[in-house]
């Protein structure tokens, strides 16, 4: 008798288990079968196999054995492909960055406009770091229940790269998959990189021009290489030696394994290509509207490119009489030509969604492809190339035995008109795209990272 | 589409003609600035001027340009601009001295083009007044079309904008000036200008030390780690060091004399004073000094500090000694420097070859590349303006610009193109309007259907 | 001085001409002989004469007889002109630009018409030495800011007071007419936080104001007519006032309108409210050139010396459009206010060569600084040309007025001889002397 309810309470708790097992994640393997599957990493299969289990990719071919245990999914007419990799983002951080606050702690007070009581320093010492948090870590501020990580998920993608994206050194980003359950579950890889906009900050505050942030930006980076050299000075031999300064900023950045700048126009990504030359840190850039004119230059310099999926576009408050310049609108006409242009160059490029609604990327890509981009590109600059730029193509990014388990199947090929996106797995887990949700009206307004500065 | 990308590539293509070109302009009225003014023709060669003569023989093979009944003079030299860059001041702190023209070139503004259809061949790319130290300046040449490393006027002697008077006092006060109390950025007043330069450069010194003492160790075979890199006193080094050239935006005659003395007394000659509208009442010291003054034609009354500018400022320097040059400072003015000369004739009879030389020869001296353009002499860089008619007329206008002996302005040519560029301007527009009523007309394509489909396994 | 009686006979014609030419040789009399005259009106007239007496010009021809008493001012080898007409100045208004305290050319509100720029000028501004010195011998004065900005003044660059200087106090009532502001090319570029303002906005803005000055006109209508009943109760009303001449067709509404869109508007305003206008800083009026020619609208033009409108503008535009306009029979005059501290009014005479070497005939570009600007004002039966009655302002050059290098000897306004040193003259003496 009194076995019976314990009994009963483990039998429930095990059926409650069992349950919550099933909707989170299948117990054993799954097959994927009869679809048409997009490796990346290697040729095409027509009608392949794809068996997952834990999380992970067991194995892919035309020919596998698919273990008696595995719930197989019948992915007939459909195209498997991995998850795709949106590049530069701001899905799973909370929407209001915390602003830069206490970042200079020695300081003199930031120059406040209009503030009479604060005499603005005549020097700037070397401690002065305006709009930088390079400590700030992505992963540290992941919110898990962000309601665009479902949203973006639904149209396909299986990972973001988020990054904070206030002031000039924003922080370092984090390569997420989109599960969406426990913030230290969705972390692939952080840090990621460092966010560096070219934000100048208006004529009464430093740096107030462009010109400014990059002499700022150079000035922190040559801190840095000498900060290095001081810390292994005293640290080979400390004795009777000063120590150097604790150096927030300076840590920050010398813990990054790249730099992403922004470079949208030709100019600016010459300039910016050379900038990185300089500075002698691995870098990446983000934007790339005008790549189109220089893709040969761009391929040759090694550097990846970011490029922006939301391509130029008239704006809309312009007043109808203003006749626009031709070098804007040739922009506006070629910027979807970049992608091809960067593939024909053989350069490095992902793509990123910059702002654009999640649905509105396949339309942004069409745009690529109608100009001259292949699918197969398309599709690798949407996976792998990512994965390669951020430093975990061995993990993510391709269907390859081993890595992680991150697919997308679509209903017909992934560029169709009438596409629809039937799955999308992260970390072994199959997610179904939700309802799209009513328009919120904060769309257009939410400025997203790598918009043009 | 593809076919207007085709026309659109001359926009970006380097030059209309190669560069290893021979060519001859010929039968022209040649101003050679320093050598006299002759009838006859001038060869070129790989980018240089080879001869310039009354008979110059036409190699095989040459192209020829004749220039018949027009007048060819050296590519005219604006010593003070604000073109052809992203930025032009960082004026929140009193010392931008880190900060470069260099890291902002814009290749793509339409005022290099511009300026070339002036007749201008070189331009000295300065950072703004806001500051008592600005940033550094970039001498360029007009060559549109090349990205921003080829606009650089290679081996020209860097130089950095230092600042006196009322710019700089107002930068530090919101509402820009009116009489409002001194405001947020010191200096407010040219007591203060003084100190912030006199601060700067005695941290330079300082900072200079730093780096001796450190190559002293490294002499003596020492453990030694180099001082940390500081970008803003660098350049501020060079200057002691000459290696910097400084450009000076002043006006009172007072402020002029009190830069003249901080210069002397920290071992260094002021390159030029930029503007300078009151440096005729103190051309003697200047000419003493050696410094050069780079002023406007006639400009007078905007401000405080100009109002005792005259248009014989020019002349009255010429006369006591000192190196003068014209300037523009203005995208506009810079067009026609060539009538701007003339007026130094007007006020203050210079004549002819002393008023051409305030554009040519003498801001190409007052930047150090002499050497390479100014005149048309033989050794120097083909860089040569034609003009229909005597360069200080007011009817004149320029037919044909060349920069290292290739051809960057052609009026004729730019007549011709111009059906053309409206065409592809037109037919971008047409396309972008049938695009609109595409997607007006379409209604939404299907979204994807989010809800659960039948028939995916379970 | 007529003779009575029958037709004279020789000997007594011969002694009236003497007697004629003896008739009170006063001060103001005198004769400037030798030079080649530009009467502007005609052709050239090589070693000719210009007699000048009561301040107008009595005789120009190849030989006049020299009337007793007589200043003779030989000018052999050099050339008389009529002093230049700059027809858009803030002359006397303001005397350093940025000190906002010696500014007088604005005051507060949108509509005031009311307001005189010919009660602000100071005759002892320094502009004006400076600007004759170089041959500019009247000038428009206008007022500026809001929408109705006040009345306009043509004046002489010389007298004690404003009695002496004006020509026409008020020349034109100045409208600036409303349009949708859009960002320049300042605000867009990276560098400053722009002060753009949203179209949407700006368009309310806009038609609010059109809103407000077409009350103001109709407003202006009922005082004229309540006035004209003379009734009970009938007050002044000095802003309206000063519109009754507007209305009536006597005083010319200039009117700025630079854009094309702006132009058609203010064309059809001008149409509507039916006012006699001018045309004022129109940089697009090559682009409505048609419609201005069939309403007989003349257009003062913003200076030639500017950089295009439009980045994709030919880099000549500006200098083309004068030649434009003349060729579509659009009158025009040169002026020298334009945007930023550019402005120099006594570099007019290089507006007008400007536009010569880009299609603008020689004579039409002289014409448009003297005799079409003096038409444009009303005052083509005083002013702008060397011809007998009107007033004898003239200049004595070297040359060609509108070359850099030519030289003003001597110039008379009224026929009275007029000091061309000024200070920039001093100072430059001075200093080449320390």
């Amino acid at each position: 008798m009194p076995l019976y309810p314990t009994a009963m309470k483990h039998v429930t708790a095990m059926l409650l288990a069992a349950a919550s097992l099933t909707y989170a994640q299948a117990p054993g393997p799954i097959a994927l079968r009869g679809a048409r599957v997009v490796t990346v990493s290697g040729p095409v299969l027509e009608k392949g196999i794809v068996l997952l289990r834990n999380g992970l990719i067991e194995a892919v071919g035309e020919n596998v054995d698919i273990p008696k245990d595995a719930w197989v999914v019948d992915a007939q007419g459909a195209t498997v492909y991995p998850g795709l990799i949106d590049a530069l983002s701001t899905v799973g951080l909370p929407e209001t960055p915390a602003q830069p606050t206490a970042a200079r702690t020695e300081t003199p007070a930031t120059p406040r406009f209009g503030a009479q009581d604060l005499p603005v320093p005549l020097e700037q010492g070397p401690q002065f770091r305006p709009f930088t948090t390079t400590w700030v870590r992505a992963a540290d501020l992941l919110n898990p229940s962000d309601r665009r990580i479902e949203e973006t998920r639904s149209v396909g993608f299986s990972s973001v790269v988020a990054f904070p994206s206030a002031g000039i050194f924003a922080g370092e980003g984090a390569f997420l998959n989109l599960s969406g359950e426990k913030q230290g579950r969705m972390v692939v890889a952080s840090p990621a990189g460092q966010y560096v906009t070219l934000a100048s900050h208006g004529f009464g505050t430093y740096p107030g021009s462009l010109m400014g942030v990059i002499a700022y930006i150079r000035q922190v980076s040559f801190d840095a290489d000498h900060y290095k050299l001081e810390l292994q000075a005293y640290a080979s031999h400390p004795v009777g030696q000063k120590r150097p300064n604790y150096d927030r900023a300076v840590e920050g950045l010398l813990e990054s394994p790249r730099l992403l700048l922004p470079a949208d126009d030709a100019k600016q990504l010459d300039r910016m290509i050379r900038f990185a030359a300089e500075l002698k840190r691995p870098t990446v850039l983000y934007g790339g509207h005008q790549a189109y004119k220089i893709a040969d230059l761009v391929a040759k310099s090694g550097v990846p490119l970011l490029v922006n999926l939301k391509w130029p576009e008239k704006p809309k408050d312009a007043d109808p009489d203003r006749e626009e310049s031709f070098r804007t609108l040739e922009l506006r006409d070629r910027a979807p030509s970049t992608p091809a242009a960067l593939e024909k160059a053989g350069a490095r490029f992902a793509f990123y969604s910059g702002g654009t609604s999640a649905k509105d990327v396949r339309k942004a890509l069409k745009r690529a492809i109608d100009a001259g981009l292949t699918e197969a590109a398309a599709v690798r600059a949407l996976t792998l190339s990512a994965a390669e730029i951020y430093g975990v193509a061995d993990r993510v990014g391709s269907i390859e035995p081993g890595k992680i388990a991150n697919l997308l199947v679509v209903k017909g090929s992934l560029f169709d008109e009438k596409a629809k996106i039937q799955y999308v797995f992260v970390d072994g887990v199959k997610y179904e795209p939700v309802p799209e949700t009513p328009p919120s009206g904060d769309r257009e307004g939410r400025s997203a990272p790598g918009g043009v500065e | 589409m593809k076919r207007f990308v085709l026309f659109l590539l001359p926009l970006l293509e380097a030059t209309l003609l190669p560069a290893a070109q021979t060519t001859v302009i010929r039968n022209a009225t040649v101003i050679t600035v320093t050598k006299g003014t002759f009838q006859g023709s001038i060869l070129i060669r790989d980018g240089k001027i080879v001869e310039a003569g009354e008979k110059v023989l036409v190699p095989d093979g040459a192209r020829v340009i004749d220039a018949g009944g027009q007048f060819v003079m050296p590519g005219i030299i604006d010593c003070h601009s604000h073109i052809a860059a992203d930025s032009i001041n960082e004026g929140a702190v009193a010392v931008s001295s880190m900060v470069g023209i260099e890291d902002v070139i814009n290749p793509d503004d339409i005022d290099i083009y511009r300026a070339l259809a002036g007749g201008v061949t070189t331009a000295n790319i300065l950072h703004g007044s806001a500051n008592p130290i600005g940033g550094k300046c970039q001498v360029m040449k007009m060559r549109w079309g090349k990205d921003a490393q080829g606009l650089i006027f290679e081996g020209a002697m860097p130089g950095i904008k230092f600042a006196l008077g009322e710019n700089v006092k107002r930068s530090g006060s919101p509402g820009n000036g009116f009489g409002a109390s001194p405001g947020l950025r010191y200096p407010a007043s040219r007591m203060g200008v003084e100190d912030v330069i006199r601060e700067a450069l005695t941290e330079a010194r300082a900072y200079q030390k730093e780096w001796r003492d450190y190559q002293a160790k490294v002499d003596r075979h020492e453990q030694a780690i180099p001082p940390r890199r500081d970008l803003k006193l660098e350049p501020l080094v060079e200057v002691l060091e000459g290696k910097r050239y400084v450009h000076a935006h002043c006006y009172r005659a007072d402020e002029i004399l009190m830069l003249l003395r901080v210069a002397d007394d920290f071992g260094f000659k002021i390159r030029t004073l930029q503007h300078g509208l009151e440096a005729y009442k103190v051309a003697r010291e200047i000419a003493a000094e050696g410094t050069g003054v780079s002023t406007f034609s006639d400009w007078w009354a905007y401000k405080a500090e100009a109002f005792d500018a005259i248009p014989y400022n020019a002349a009255i320097l010429v006369r006591k000694g000192v190196l003068v040059s014209l300037n523009s400072d203005s995208a506009e003015l810079m067009r026609h420097l060539n009538t701007e000369a003339a007026k130094a004739m007007k006020y203050g009879g210079l004549s002819e070859t002393e008023a051409l030389s305030l554009v040519t020869i003498n801001p190409a001296k007052q930047l150090g590349i002499e050497n390479r353009v100014g005149s048309i002499e033989p050794g120097k860089d083909a860089d040569l303006t034609i003009f229909d008619k005597h360069p200080l007329s007011n009817y004149a206008k320029v037919e044909k610009v060349f920069i290292d002996g290739d051809l960057y302005f052609d009026r004729e040519k730019d007549l011709e193109e111009r059906p053309g560029k409206e065409a592809r301007k037109k037919a971008l527009i047409d396309k972008e309007k049938a695009q609109e009523n595409k997607e007006r007309k379409k209604p939404e394509p299907a979204e994807d259907k989010k809800t659960e489909e039948p028939g995916g396994a379970q | 001085m007529k003779t009575r009686g029958e037709a004279p006979c020789a000997a007594c014609l011969a002694i009236f001409l003497s007697l004629a030419s003896l008739r009170a040789a006063g001060p103001d009399t005198i004769l400037l002989r030798g030079a080649t005259v530009h009467p502007v009106s005609g052709p050239d007239i090589a070693d000719a004469a210009v007699l000048m007496r009561d301040g107008k010009i009595a005789e120009v021809g190849p030989r006049i007889a020299v009337p007793k008493g007589a200043r003779i001012i030989e000018l052999k080898g050099l050339h008389v002109y009529p002093g230049m007409i700059d027809s858009d100045t803030e002359i006397g208004l303001t005397e350093i630009e940025a000190v906002r305290e010696m500014s007088d050319i604005s005051d507060i509100g949108l509509f005031k018409p009311q307001l005189r720029a010919a009660t602000a000028v100071n005759p002892a501004s320094e502009h004006i030495p400076v600007t004759r010195a170089n041959g500019i011998t009247s000038v428009i004065t206008s007022p500026g800011g809001g929408i109705v900005a006040g009345q306009s003044v043509l004046m002489h660059l010389s007298g004690w007071t404003m009695e002496d200087m004006a020509v026409r106090a008020p020349a034109a009532m100045r409208l600036e007419f409303p349009n949708i502001r859009t960002p320049n090319r300042f605000a867009a570029a990276a560098e400053t936080p722009g002060r753009t303002s949203a179209y949407a906005e700006a368009k309310k803005r806009y038609e609010q104001q059109m809103r407000d000055l077409n009350d103001f006109m109709e407003s202006a209508r009922r005082y004229r007519q309540a006035k004209a009943a003379a009734g009970t109760g009938f007050e002044t009303d000095l802003k309206f006032e000063a519109m009754i001449p507007v209305l009536d067709g006597e005083l010319p509404m200039l009117i700025r309108a630079e854009r094309e869109k702006t132009i058609k508007e203010a064309i059809a305003f001008a149409d509507k409210q039916k006012v006699h206008m001018i045309l004022e800083r129109g940089a697009e009026a090559w682009k409505v050139a048609a419609d201005l020619k069939a309403h007989n609208i003349p257009v003062i033009l913003p200076p030639t010396l500017r950089l295009p409108d439009e980045e994709d503008n030919p880099y000549d535009k500006p200098f083309s459009i004068p030649g434009e306009l003349f060729k579509a029979g659009v009158k025009f005059a040169f002026a020298s206010f334009g945007p930023g501290d550019e402005d120099n009014p006594r570099n007019l005479p290089y507006e007008a060569a400007a536009a010569v070497g880009f299609g603008l005939p020689p004579e039409e570009a002289l014409r448009a600084v003297t005799l079409y600007a003096a038409q444009i004002w009303g005052v083509g039966d005083e002013l702008g040309s060397i011809e007998k009655g009107k007033w004898a302002d003239l200049i004595v050059t070297d040359g060609d007025p509108l070359e850099t290098r030519t030289q003003i000897k001597q110039m008379f306004i009224k026929g009275a001889a007029v000091d061309l040193d000024n200070k920039h003259h001093r100072l430059y003496e001075k200093y080449l002397a320390r």
